[in-house]
């Protein structure tokens, strides 16, 4: 039943997601828990002061809903993902190396508290502009931004 | 809920194309397979219910506003990163 034939994803550099911005990105299962949530405006998250800012935001043009977003690089040293010949097959990408990761930010009542999801990141081919949410049970729902894991 | 009873090697289908079957048994725990097409994602629920929480809690609308702050915090600390791990 498992399909041996997964290729790890070198995951495009925080840079590659320049040519997503103002862009659509159709989900066609939507995201876990937003099933009708298919079509996100992806743009960058521009903090009032003017700053730079590491974030991005995905707002669903179905609901008024919207995520904030990370690239892993952000986050993690070391957040290898393996995909799949479905996942490639089902984002219509030629190669993996047309697809980024996303994380999703969940920010929470205190900022220390703020974690990043990766255990569902967003996988979004950049040329044919799908996306879909991956789910790697491997990896923690929860992971601290801001606290360094004690480990 | 529907209640059917199978034994080891039978199945069960759903619509037209899920096909759920009993594997094996070993105690108190069932093993089984499941055939579906691509697009249906096949999940423990705990697993589903857990990621879609987490979607529904990062969805909340006043996440934008406090993510400037969670911004400054992540520049202060980004010095601080070390690659020997």
């Amino acid at each position: 039943m498992t399909n041996s034939d997964q290729r790890s994803v070198a995951i495009a550099a925080e840079s590659e997601l320049i040519g997503l911005l103002g862009k659509e990105i159709f989900f066609p299962t939507g995201l876990l828990g937003f099933p009708s949530c298919q079509r996100f405006n992806f743009s960058r998250f521009n903090p009032g002061d003017g700053s730079p800012s590491p974030f991005f935001i995905l707002e669903s043009a179905d609901q008024e809903v919207s995520f904030p977003l990370i690239h892993p690089d952000f986050v993690a040293q070391d957040y290898p993902l393996q995909i799949s010949a479905e996942v490639t097959s089902s984002l219509e990408a030629q190669s993996t190396a047309d697809l980024v990761a996303l994380l999703i930010v969940t920010v929470r009542d205190r900022v220390e508290d703020t974690t990043v999801n990766l255990q569902g990141p967003l996988i979004v081919n950049t040329v044919s502009l799908i996306g879909m949410q991956l789910v790697v049970e491997e990896y923690p729902l929860r992971h601290s931004l801001l606290v360094p894991a004690a480990q | 809920m529907l209640i059917l009873s199978r034994r080891v090697g039978e199945s069960i289908t759903i619509g037209n194309d899920v096909v759920v079957k009993v594997v094996a048994l070993s105690g108190n725990q069932i093993r089984l397979g499941i055939t579906a097409p691509r697009e249906v994602r096949v999940l423990r629920e705990e697993i589903f219910n857990a990621m879609r929480e987490e979607n529904r809690t990062a969805a909340a609308p006043d996440s934008n506003r406090k993510l400037e702050d969670v911004g400054k915090r992540l520049r202060s600390k980004t010095p601080e990163r070390s690659d020997d791990e």
